[in-house]
């Protein structure tokens, strides 16, 4: 056989000091963009890329379809979470939220719209913001994070609302009850809260930690992801991923997967869940586990259904985690091809 | 030059493309036209006369039979289109099928979901005891309530009957003790008065 020859290696300190940066990169967060055509990707080091989906499912796609139209430096520290608006895109990471405008976000030197900064109790510590969720009816966003505390602000006008205040430990995650409407939180404290925004208040809590069924007390009681589906709620984290109706306050299901899962939501009659490990894992309400479907990153943070309705060719799953790529699964059951930073 | 070459190759080919050599055929035709005319006997005159009517049937032939093959091609052309139409319809009412099984595919999983979430619940409810029984309990235990309620009442009936036949008996012997104690200070107070008499009788 013969000796295999050595590769050449990229001597050059920038690129090895890319290369490294590739290799450590995160993504957490992603957004379609309104048209659908569009997917934005944040990561570890306060970048935005933005990915052409459509580019990267025609026909003739090249190599270069699958890396980012456009890098840019959003933030200082982490992009943890982004949303999309019917016209601007959100993010959010180190403390506050940045608005940008997708129409103009393609071009070089985009710079941001704005940025707010939810009123902190202390100025000392700048509490990082780990989930953003848009409330349609009400035109405004809701922020959660560090301090423990859900702050709501207005999207016309940029003044912060309310501040719902109940979590013991900082919130990982949020999620929108459209019928009531209600806003439900999931944080460290290990609990769920269901939080009524005309008045304000705390309406539900759920101690996940402390039923039996789900609690698993080695991992911890950390709720790291939440879905709702109007009466039900499927959550996950520490405690194992469970489905709970909301109205009795009763978990009916334990989904039987050990590693603790980051990410979850309904779709169509499935529910869709990633977490450690490279899977993405498709369960049935009445926990079955329908399909597992492994991706390229060794853990997964954030799942994105694109169902824009105006780029039905663009409806795809995209699943990114503790890598530099973000994969794209275009019928659920494999993985199509990986897009890139 | 080149290109008129090129031209007249085509030309030649078209027009003498099934190789039976019509072409040829009309040339020699006129060349035997010449010799029949300076034909000298009657028989030579006559097998030319024959052989140019036979060269003559033959390219009427081949005509006749391109003429067919030129009638069926456009037949099959129509045929086609018509085929092709046919497909076209087909397609489009394939394409018509596919979009309403998609609608029924998204309404069975609607339903299959809110049956999983019909289980679900149901699961949870069967492990709570059923609630007839549990209101049967309820009655028996009422019942019993009632039952034990009622005898405690005429044990405490009871009691407060045997307490007041005991304050009665308790206060008759307290009164029989006055008495007699009365009665014994009564003789003793006799008693001393019949000793002073005795001891002092009347001078």
């Amino acid at each position: 056989m013969e000796p295999a020859t050595p590769l050449a290696l990229p001597l050059d300190p920038a690129e090895v000091f890319e290369a490294l940066q590739q290799l450590h990169m995160t993504v957490f967060s992603q957004s379609v963009s309104p048209c659908g055509k569009f997917l934005a990707a944040g990561n570890n080091y306060g970048q935005i890329a933005i990915f052409s989906l459509s580019a990267a499912l025609s026909s003739e796609a090249k190599e270069e379809s699958k890396k980012p139209m456009v890098t840019f430096h959003a933030h200082d520290g982490p992009v943890y979470s982004m949303v999309s608006t019917d016209r601007h895109l959100l993010s959010a990471g180190d403390g506050e939220v940045k608005g940008w405008l997708w129409a103009e976000i393609l071009k070089k030197g985009c710079k941001e719209l704005w940025r707010r900064q939810p009123p902190y109790r202390t100025s000392l510590e700048v509490p990082e913001i780990n989930a953003l969720l848009l409330i349609p009816k009400e035109n405004s966003l809701i922020l959660a994070g560090g301090d423990c505390q859900l702050h709501s602000m207005d999207l016309e006008t940029g003044t912060f609302t309310r501040a719902l205040r109940g979590h013991t430990d900082y919130i990982h995650c949020l999620a929108l009850r459209e019928r009531s409407p209600e806003v439900l939180s999931g944080g460290e404290d290990g609990a769920v809260r269901l939080w009524d925004l005309r008045t304000a208040k705390e309406v539900q809590t759920i101690e996940v930690y402390k039923h039996e069924e789900c609690s698993r007390p080695h991992n911890g009681r950390w709720i790291g992801c939440l879905a709702t589906d109007s009466d039900w709620m499927v959550c996950g984290g520490g405690p194992a991923l469970t489905l709970w109706h909301l109205r009795s306050s009763t978990p009916t299901t334990v989904f039987p997967i050990r590693a603790p899962q980051k990410h979850v939501t309904f779709y169509q009659d499935l529910i869709l869940s990633a977490g450690q490990g490279c899977y993405v894992n498709h369960w049935q309400l009445s926990g079955e586990l329908k399909a597992q479907v492994p991706g390229s990153s060794p853990g997964l943070l954030s799942l994105s259904l694109n169902q824009q309705p105006a780029a039905p060719e663009c409806k795809v799953l995209t699943a990114a985690g503790n890598s530099c790529r973000v994969d794209v699964f275009t019928n659920l059951g494999y993985r199509a091809f990986s897009l890139s930073f | 030059t080149g290109l008129s070459d090129h031209e007249v190759i085509r030309k030649r080919l078209l027009i003498d493309g099934d190789g039976a050599g019509d072409d040829r055929r009309i040339n020699l035709l006129v060349k035997s036209f010449i010799k029949w005319c300076n034909s000298g006997s009657q028989e030579e005159g006559y097998s030319q006369y024959q052989r140019m009517l036979s060269t003559l049937s033959q390219c009427e032939f081949s005509m006749g039979k391109t003429l067919l093959v030129y009638d069926m091609n456009l037949r099959e052309m129509e045929n086609y289109e018509k085929i092709y139409k046919e497909i076209e319809c087909s397609i489009a009412g394939a394409h018509e099928k596919i979009a309403e099984c998609k609608k029924q595919i998204l309404q069975a999983k609607r339903i299959r979901k809110n049956r999983q979430e019909y289980d679900a619940l149901a699961k949870v409810i069967q492990h709570h005891p059923d609630r007839h029984e549990t209101l049967k309990e309820l009655e028996a235990l009422g019942k019993e309530l009632e039952h034990l309620s009622h005898i405690k009442e005429s044990v405490e009936d009871k009691l407060e009957l045997r307490r007041k036949q005991f304050h009665v008996l308790l206060s008759t012997i307290h009164e029989l003790q006055q008495t007699l104690e009365n009665d014994e200070k009564l003789s003793e107070v006799e008693d001393a008065q019949e000793t002073i008499m005795e001891a002092d009788p009347k001078p």
